[in-house]
């Protein structure tokens, strides 16, 4: 009887030793060490809509600083990679430097062509060691861990070219309708296909966010109401038929304010935007006619 | 109480049934061969199957799965029909895409926390799975030293060994058999993906568990009968076969948990191609598989040394005390051996993960994870001082250790300075008024320890001194007695060698300051071939030295105070603490990946853990692990206790 | 006696490090006495503790040095007081740890900073776009009136920056104790003197707020001065204070 008490004594006595060498470890951790919190997984943004060069740029420097991990060795702590501030100055030079082989031709291009194949171009004593500055250490953004999309790609760009004080004449911001696909990289773009009645054609340019809209339940009220246009149409330029008074209104917005709203609001580029069938849709709906 | 009485009645069962065992065995493997060419999720494969991924998960690692799991929901069907084709024919093959998952799409079970749930059944089953996987390999040594040199005591440790790895090993075996289970349950759509790409590799692991288990029967229960002559070297056999098949087994689960990490032989849409071999072999599957081997043996060593120790305190008779004390020392000599390389095959891994992908390598060393290596410093250092403390109370079982206790204290200065130097972290944390007094965020001199050389300096001075502690026990009972050279001056030149030892990695370590960061890099490889340079020069030394000599007496086993035997625990308990804390950062490093950039963890459980909150979980295992652990220790105790009553 | 021996080591290797290091630091970092961070003294000497007192305790003999006293203490009623004594050190050291963990302070949370952060490749200033990269100071080519315009980049600096940079422009102004981090001392060659003028610009310009993120901005009392004086100002004053301390601008090289 002896013999067994004495064992679970020496066992017991083991058990909370080690226990008490374990706290110690957890101990260390929760109070020894500063608390570094991880990085939450990223969300992938969707952009849906139109998207201002603002927009981009902000988009950009966000992407930049977190998801894109850029900022893991372009930054001036560990002397990694080229600080790209600095892109500005450098990158002008980059295009006319001998050893540049690539298709780019503006900055922009080359920033592209930089975060889809890192080795176009080594920054001298940038490159894998051994390579002699021919392969770069460089994941490819646009794959893997990173995986940016096409736009997010763009995003960055635009935040460079503007900390490097360049135009950014070359980057198209999204316009709106279909996603902008900040989505699946290297997914195809969805192509914008004509809107087949008058509903869809009021949603995809948007009309119900400033107008009441026949046929659709909630509108706003920043333009005027669109319920009424049935019989005010008429009457608002004389000599003008109602089917040229709203075409009209669509494609030149200017030629005629109604009162107690201001000019400039209503885009003016529906003429370029529209197909000649989504205007004839919209004209008829708002006419009242199948 | 009948159980040391039903293990022998086992014992006779399993040797008597030999021939029907091995027989059986080859049945099975064929039975196990022919679906593995023609697998079709259908009849004895689609069983096996089932099984098969059950280890394929545990084989990926809990933990892995935990922290960064991911997802894949929608393409299942594909995957599956894809899968099917793929093992017909090359021609039919159709790429499989991981799929994107979703939240819904991960399973949820009341009352468990997937990913918890996954890592604490995940990391025991390495735990266990490590110590079987580790124990025979010195088991086999220790087995070959006794038939080379005919000691007995030597066969009876192995054979006892043995017999503590027995629990483990069905233990081990429970465990995968739970982690595969949970691993399908919570995260299904990972699972078949896994399924997909290493359903071949899946079966044959399946193949090599039960070899695995026929080697171990046959090598434990066959141990006496087997013990003279012809039969023992068959018996050794057996013992080849047993490593070769744990082996295996551990490198096709690695080739899992690799390829999560580093996923290869897929194509650019991240699409598995496939060539299973391309799969398997990514990028750091031999790494791991290094790291992993040594790791093992320095693990198995040390939880036999903890079982050594155990039975030490609980001895009642004096000869008992001698002979778990000789084990102990043997466990522990063991675990040093492999501990030893442990650090380089470490910085190996590390460097192939930079090679892999910097991104991942600078998330490691410079990002979230960089304080992680502090408290792994922390962990090593208390490994490194307890293992030196067991030396030098075991210099009081030597009767001429009174030459070299003065070493004693000077080395303890050096290792705590080594050690300090070692853990003192890159990034100082200073309050505002300590900012002020040292003019800046950098300290002059606290700052030149945070960085690479620094480490590397004190991690490689820090070995040698705990091998020269090591040649002081080696030493501590006996006197040279030659005329020789070697016997006058050879221990004036082992002094010289360490000098100059500790003087070039000293002159390294400060000469790296000076040179560009690419460079200083390869400093640390001449490093560590000094250190292992010492280390087998100075035990050639002793060869010579000792050629002929006289010893001080008899060794005095079992006269090791208690406080020697708590160091051995410590030991192990940092040990396994320590290998939880690698098994949280080897998966946390994926992040939000379950298949690191291709397979996207989008469960509920995708942020990755802090490192309290690491911490905090990995302690609850290893209280687990040790409980079990303790209570297979003390089974023996209870059986033979009860045997001694029903003899009274 | 023996027993004294390991308090002994301990509190030597306890000063070696409190006043070692800073000692050592100082000689690299003159001026400084850069102490060690309590966190990590808190670690160091955990590891000394234990350290000591394993190499002190694996014989037996040294076991019984260091036990042997605290045993007797305990089991002996002739020193009962002593015990007793003990036991109040410990209970009143485990009050100071307490108290020292729960007192309240006027600390602010302990941060990391970076005292030269990185600038932008361009700042905002009178409502202007800089490109710092390129930036050069256009009264350096004025090497007329060189010596007037240093004077009058002197008067400059004497309305407004020596309140906390200080007459002899070592950070030690009339305000600099209210301060923390201190104003940065131009004397140093640890600040202008490893800068550019265009940095200077930069940090003169846009002030504390100005910092990125990894420079706290939040700590930083310098006001954003391209509000208070002009271009031409701003140039002055940083001419005078390189030529007041003797240093030269650090100029960078061309970009490859």
């Amino acid at each position: 009887m002896e013999r067994k008490k004495n064992s679970l004594v020496e066992l017991a006595k083991i058990l909370v030793f080690a226990l008490i060498i374990m706290v110690s470890f957890a101990g260390y951790a929760k109070f020894g060490i500063p608390l570094v919190i991880p990085a939450p997984p990223p969300v992938e943004e969707k952009i849906t809509g139109a998207v201002t060069m603002d927009q981009m740029i902000a988009m950009g420097d966000k992407i930049f600083h977190g998801k894109g991990t850029c900022t893991l060795c372009h930054s001036p702590v560990g002397g990694r990679a080229p600080l790209l501030e600095q892109i500005g100055t450098n990158g002008p030079a980059r295009l006319k430097d001998s050893r540049y082989k690539g298709k780019a031709k503006t900055v922009y291009q080359y920033i592209i062509e930089s975060e889809k194949d890192p080795s176009a171009y080594v920054v001298a004593g940038f490159g894998k060691p051994g390579t002699n500055d021919t392969v770069s250490p460089m994941p490819m953004t646009n794959k893997g861990a990173i995986g940016l999309s096409d736009f997010e790609l763009d995003c960055v760009a635009a935040w460079l070219l503007k900390t490097g004080g360049l135009p950014l004449a070359e980057i198209k911001p999204p316009t709106g309708g279909a996603a902008a696909g900040a989505a699946a990289a290297g997914a195809a773009p969805e192509e914008i296909k004509p809107a087949a009645t008058a509903e869809e054609a009021f949603n995809k340019f948007g009309c119900p966010t400033c107008h009441k809209v026949p046929g659709l339940p909630e509108g706003g009220d920043v333009g005027p109401d669109l319920t009424k246009v049935v019989k005010l149409a008429k009457t608002r330029k004389p000599g003008m038929s109602a089917e040229a008074y709203i075409f009209e209104s669509i494609t030149a917005p200017n030629s005629y304010v109604v009162k107690g709203f201001d000019k400039d609001v209503m885009p003016g580029d529906f003429a370029q935007k529209m197909t000649v069938s989504e205007i004839t849709l919209i004209t008829k709906a708002l006419l009242g006619e199948k | 109480m009948r159980i040391e009485s039903m293990l022998f009645k086992q014992k006779k069962f399993f040797t008597r049934l030999r021939p029907a065992v091995c027989g059986t065995a080859v049945f099975l493997a064929f039975m196990l061969a022919l679906p593995a060419m023609t697998v079709k999720t259908t009849g004895v494969a689609g069983a096996l199957w089932g099984e098969m991924s059950v280890q394929a998960a545990s084989a990926a690692e809990a933990p892995a799965a935990a922290p960064a799991a991911a997802p894949a929901a929608a393409p299942a069907k594909k995957d599956e029909k894809a899968a099917a084709k793929a093992e017909k024919g090359p021609e039919e093959y159709k790429p499989i895409t991981p799929p994107k998952l979703e939240l819904k799409d991960y399973p949820k079970i009341k009352g468990f926390n997937s990913r918890i749930t996954v890592w604490f059944i995940a990391q025991l089953h390495l735990f266990f799975g490590a110590f079987v996987l580790g124990v025979p390999i010195f088991v086999w040594v220790i087995e070959a030293v006794g038939y080379k040199t005919k000691d007995e005591r030597y066969d009876n440790m192995a054979h006892e060994f043995m017999k503590v790895a027995m629990t483990g090993f069905s233990l081990a075996a429970s465990f995968g058999g739970l982690l595969s289970i949970a691993l399908v349950v919570f995260y299904p759509h990972f699972m078949q993906y896994m399924a997909s790409v290493f359903g071949k590799v899946m079966i044959y692991y399946a193949l090599f568990f039960f070899v695995e288990s026929f080697f171990v029967y046959t090598y434990y229960y066959g141990w006496d009968k087997m013990s003279s002559g012809k039969d023992k070297l068959i018996h050794l056999g057996l013992g080849i076969g047993l490593n070769g098949a744990g082996l295996m087994l551990m490198a096709l689960s690695n080739s899992w948990a690799a390829f999560m990490m580093a996923p290869s032989g897929l194509d650019e849409s991240g699409a598995f191609a496939g060539d299973v071999w391309a799969a398997m072999h990514s990028h750091l599957w031999n790494p791991l598989n290094i790291h992993r081997f040594i790791a093992n043996i320095a693990y198995g060593g040390s939880l036999t040394a903890s079982y050594a120790a155990f039975k030490f305190l609980t001895a009642n008779t004096p000869e008992e005390k001698a002979h778990y004390d000789w084990m102990g020392y043997t466990s522990f000599f063991v675990s040093m051996f492999g501990m030893l390389p442990l650090p380089f095959a470490g910085y190996w891994l590390m460097k192939e993960v930079y090679d892999y992908s910097q991104q991942m390598g600078i998330t490691l060393m410079g990002g979230a994870f960089a304080w992680l290596f502090i408290l792994q410093a922390v962990l090593i250092g208390a490994i490194f001082l307890s293992a030196n403390y067991y030396l030098w109370c075991s210099l009081g079982r030597s009767n001429g250790s009174a030459r070299y206790t003065f070493m004693i204290k000077p080395m303890a200065v050096i290792i705590v300075t080594a050690f300090l130097m070692w853990l003192t972290p890159h990034t100082l944390v200073m309050t505002s008024q300590e900012i002020t007094k040292i003019g800046g965020a950098h300290h002059p001199l606290l700052g030149k320890f945070g960085v690479m050389a620094a480490k590397n300096t004190a991690v490689n001075t820090l070995i040698i001194m705990t091998f020269c502690s090591f040649q002081i026990f080696k030493r501590s009972n006996i006197r040279a007695t030659g005329k020789g050279f070697w016997a006058q001056y050879g221990t004036t030149v082992q002094i010289g060698l360490y000098v100059a030892a500790l003087t070039n990695i000293f002159f390294l370590g400060i000469w790296s300051y000076y040179i560009p960061a690419s460079t200083r890099i390869g400093l640390s490889v001449p490093q560590v071939t000094t250190t292992l340079m010492v280390a087998v020069l100075s035990s050639v030394f002793d060869v010579f030295i000792f050629k002929s000599n006289e010893e001080l007496g008899p060794p005095k086993w079992g006269s090791m105070p208690v406080r020697s035997q708590y160091a051995l625990f410590t030991l192990t308990v940092a040990f396994t603490w320590l290998m939880g804390l690698m098994g949280y950062v080897r998966s946390a490093i994926r992040q939000h990946w379950h298949i690191y950039t291709v397979f996207r963890d989008n469960s509920a459980d995708a942020f990755t853990p802090t490192l309290p909150y690491a911490a905090a979980i990995v302690t609850g295992i290893v209280c687990i692990f040790i409980a079990l652990v303790l209570f297979m220790f003390w089974m023996p105790i209870l059986a033979s206790k009860g045997n001694g009553a029903e003899e009274h | 006696m023996q027993f004294l021996k390991p308090i002994l080591a301990i509190v030597v290797a306890y000063l070696l490090i409190k006043l070692g290091v800073p000692f050592l630091g100082s000689l690299m970092h003159p001026g400084t006495w850069p102490v060690v961070p309590s966190a990590v003294m808190k670690m160091y000497m955990a590891f000394i503790i234990l350290g000591t007192l394993l190499s002190y305790t694996y014989s037996e003999e040294g076991y019984n040095a260091l036990i042997g006293p605290i045993v007797d203490v305990y089991s002996n009623p002739a020193k009962a007081a002593i015990k007793f004594g003990l036991v109040f050190v410990i209970g009143a050291f485990g009050a100071f740890v307490a108290y020292q963990y729960v007192k309240p302070t006027f600390d602010p949370p302990v941060e990391l900073r970076s005292v030269h952060p990185a600038p932008p490749s361009s700042a905002e200033l009178w409502g202007k776009s800089f490109q710092i990269q390129s930036l050069k100071n256009p009264l350096r080519d004025d090497k007329a009136n060189f010596a007037k315009n240093v004077e009058e980049g002197g008067a400059i600096f004497f309305k407004n920056c020596f309140y906390c940079h200080g007459d002899k422009l070592d950070g030690k102004g009339h305000f600099a104790a209210g301060f923390n981090p201190l104003p940065a001392n131009f004397t140093d060659v640890g600040t202008i003197a490893q800068l550019t003028e265009s940095f200077v610009f930069w940090r003169v310009g846009t002030g504390g707020p100005g910092l990125p993120g990894e420079g706290t901005p939040w700590i930083s009392a310098m006001p954003v001065w391209h509000t208070l004086l002009s271009e031409e100002e701003l140039w002055k004053v940083i001419m005078f204070i390189y030529d007041y301390t003797g240093y030269a601008p650090r100029v960078t090289t061309e970009v490859k």
